[in-house]
């Protein structure tokens, strides 16, 4: 079995298109929450999101790519760019032929799918875009991160919602670990917020009017976002011996269903992901310091995954910090799993655990160590990152330091 | 038809279970609503009726919990108390 780790990170975020902005945009609590300008609104009643802003499609593709790709695989390209060149990879014909390219998605091309709907039906335009497929199918980001890089192995994109990204990580991981790949190119990505999309959301009546407040007795709901991040992962062996820059270990990965409810968090599940991904590690919950949580702001998640937390730590959980990063990133759905993940490596190779914005009061329901509104410097041996999806589909990552 | 009629009517169409069942004084809790089943009823009345009626997800949650429901910040605990929300809202879209 190798170990595995991560030498290169890249992201498409709502603080920032660069690991430096994207980090001190977390340790600050800059949060990428306000008001939507992308679309417009005046059928909406949701006001804000976590829009990525500084992002021009032209300054990274020439135009006929351009109009080839929607939004997120857009993301997915320009993070998984930024992944390869951190990670200083030369991309040899050998390591094109074996390389994984894993990526986690959870809606599409949304804004594809919602111009071309908006067209037809609404202007009663007698045709739609003729790439509207290619652009859309959920499979265009990794398939177009495959032919950018030029990379041929197992390639193939999962879909579990929220913890899509996680997944497509976890699988990663396991692939460099057992050997099936040298080298992997793995994430997730999400740019769904559409009109058509946030309907569907108001529906659902989830999101919050306020800001995402994870943890804080005053949340009220998610606040949708959009982004990419990428990682190059690979053997520990080879990064050593190319002398790559190595942020972080992956451990271990651990995933579960709760066989529940189609939206509500079961905190048994959840539990049983992070026992799972621990015991996959070998990790003591006691050997743990830092959690990067789901945290969506949602009175129910929230309450149940401090539950699930302390069900999988014990007496531990008392000793964690653990921190949400949706209230700076929203919640990106298929990419939130990557983004937090990014949030979670650099964390650890900063020895610094960054805080839960928009923290206001303390909720006797949710009564560990959430570090509010302030980051924290704080050795940190090992750290987790979980996602607990809609659907009830769970998966978590435990991160060891570079050493 | 009385406001309260088509309420039963949506909720028992909603949850598949006879008319009949419901009276103004039903518990919600009682007929094993979850929180999803809520906010179609809501949806289901707001096409009707053509009124908004403000709910979050996360009350439909507290009003399904057992033993939490009916307290002072929930909007709704009966059948009786959806009939009356929503006649105030009807009403209050035809005043000018």
């Amino acid at each position: 079995m190798n170990r595995v780790v991560v030498t290169g990170i890249g992201v498409v975020s709502p603080i920032g298109n660069t690991c430096k902005k994207f980090w001190s945009g977390l340790v600050e609590a800059r949060s990428g929450i306000g008001p939507i300008s992308n679309i417009p609104t005046d059928r909406l009643s949701t006001r804000i999101a976590a829009q990525v802003l500084d992002f021009d499609p032209s300054q990274h593709f020439g135009p006929k790519r351009e109009n080839l790709l929607d939004r997120f695989s857009q993301f997915a390209v320009v993070a998984a760019r930024a992944a390869v060149k951190d990670a200083q990879l030369d991309i040899t014909e050998e390591i094109a032929l074996q390389a994984a390219t894993i990526v986690g998605n959870g809606a599409g091309g949304q804004n594809t799918v919602d111009d071309s709907y908006l067209k037809f039906y609404g202007q009663n335009a007698p045709r739609v875009h003729p790439l509207s497929i290619p652009r859309w199918m959920l499979n265009a980001a990794c398939s177009q991160i495959s032919m950018d890089l030029g990379l041929k192995g197992p390639t193939y994109t999962i879909a579990s919602a929220c913890a899509s990204g996680t997944h497509a990580i976890g699988l990663a991981f396991q692939s460099v670990r057992t050997g099936q790949a040298p080298v992997a190119l793995a994430g997730g990505t999400e740019a769904c917020l559409t009109v058509g999309t946030f309907k569907c959301w108001e529906a659902l009546r989830v999101l919050s009017a306020d800001t995402c407040r994870p943890f804080s007795r005053t949340r009220s709901g998610i606040v949708l976002g959009e982004g990419a991040a990428m990682f190059v992962l690979e053997t520990r062996e080879r990064a050593v011996a190319r002398g790559a820059p190595i942020y972080a270990e992956i451990l271990g990965f651990g995933m579960s269903a709760d066989a529940h409810d189609i939206t509500a968090i079961d905190p048994d599940g959840a539990a049983r992901a992070i026992r799972a991904a621990l015991s996959d590690a070998k990790v003591n919950p006691e050997d743990i310091d830092y959690v990067n949580a789901h945290g969506t702001g949602t009175t129910l998640n929230d309450k149940g995954e401090t539950v699930a937390l302390r069900k999988a730590f014990g007496a531990s959980a008392e000793r964690l910090a653990i921190s949400s990063s949706k209230a700076v990133l929203g919640h990106s759905l298929g990419a939130a799993g990557a983004l937090e993940l990014a949030a979670t490596a650099l964390a650890l190779r900063n020895q610094t655990i960054p805080p839960t914005a928009n923290f206001e009061e303390t909720d006797p329901d949710c009564d560990l160590d959430f570090v509010p509104n302030t980051a924290r410097n704080a050795p940190i041996r090992n750290a987790m990152s979980s996602s607990f999806a809609f659907g009830g589909l769970n998966a978590v990552l435990v991160l060891g330091r570079a050493g | 038809m009385a406001i309260i009629d088509d309420v039963r009517s949506i909720v028992a169409e909603s949850l598949k279970i006879p008319v009949e069942r419901l009276t103004p004084d039903t518990r919600l809790e009682e007929l094993g609503v979850e929180s999803l089943d809520v906010i179609e009823i809501v949806f289901a009345l707001e096409e009707k009726f053509d009124i908004a009626i403000p709910l979050k997800a996360d009350e439909a949650t507290r009003l399904t919990t057992s033993g939490k429901s009916g307290s002072q910040d929930m909007p709704f605990a009966t059948v009786g108390d959806v009939a009356d929300i929503v006649q105030k809202l009807v009403a209050a879209k035809v005043s000018p």
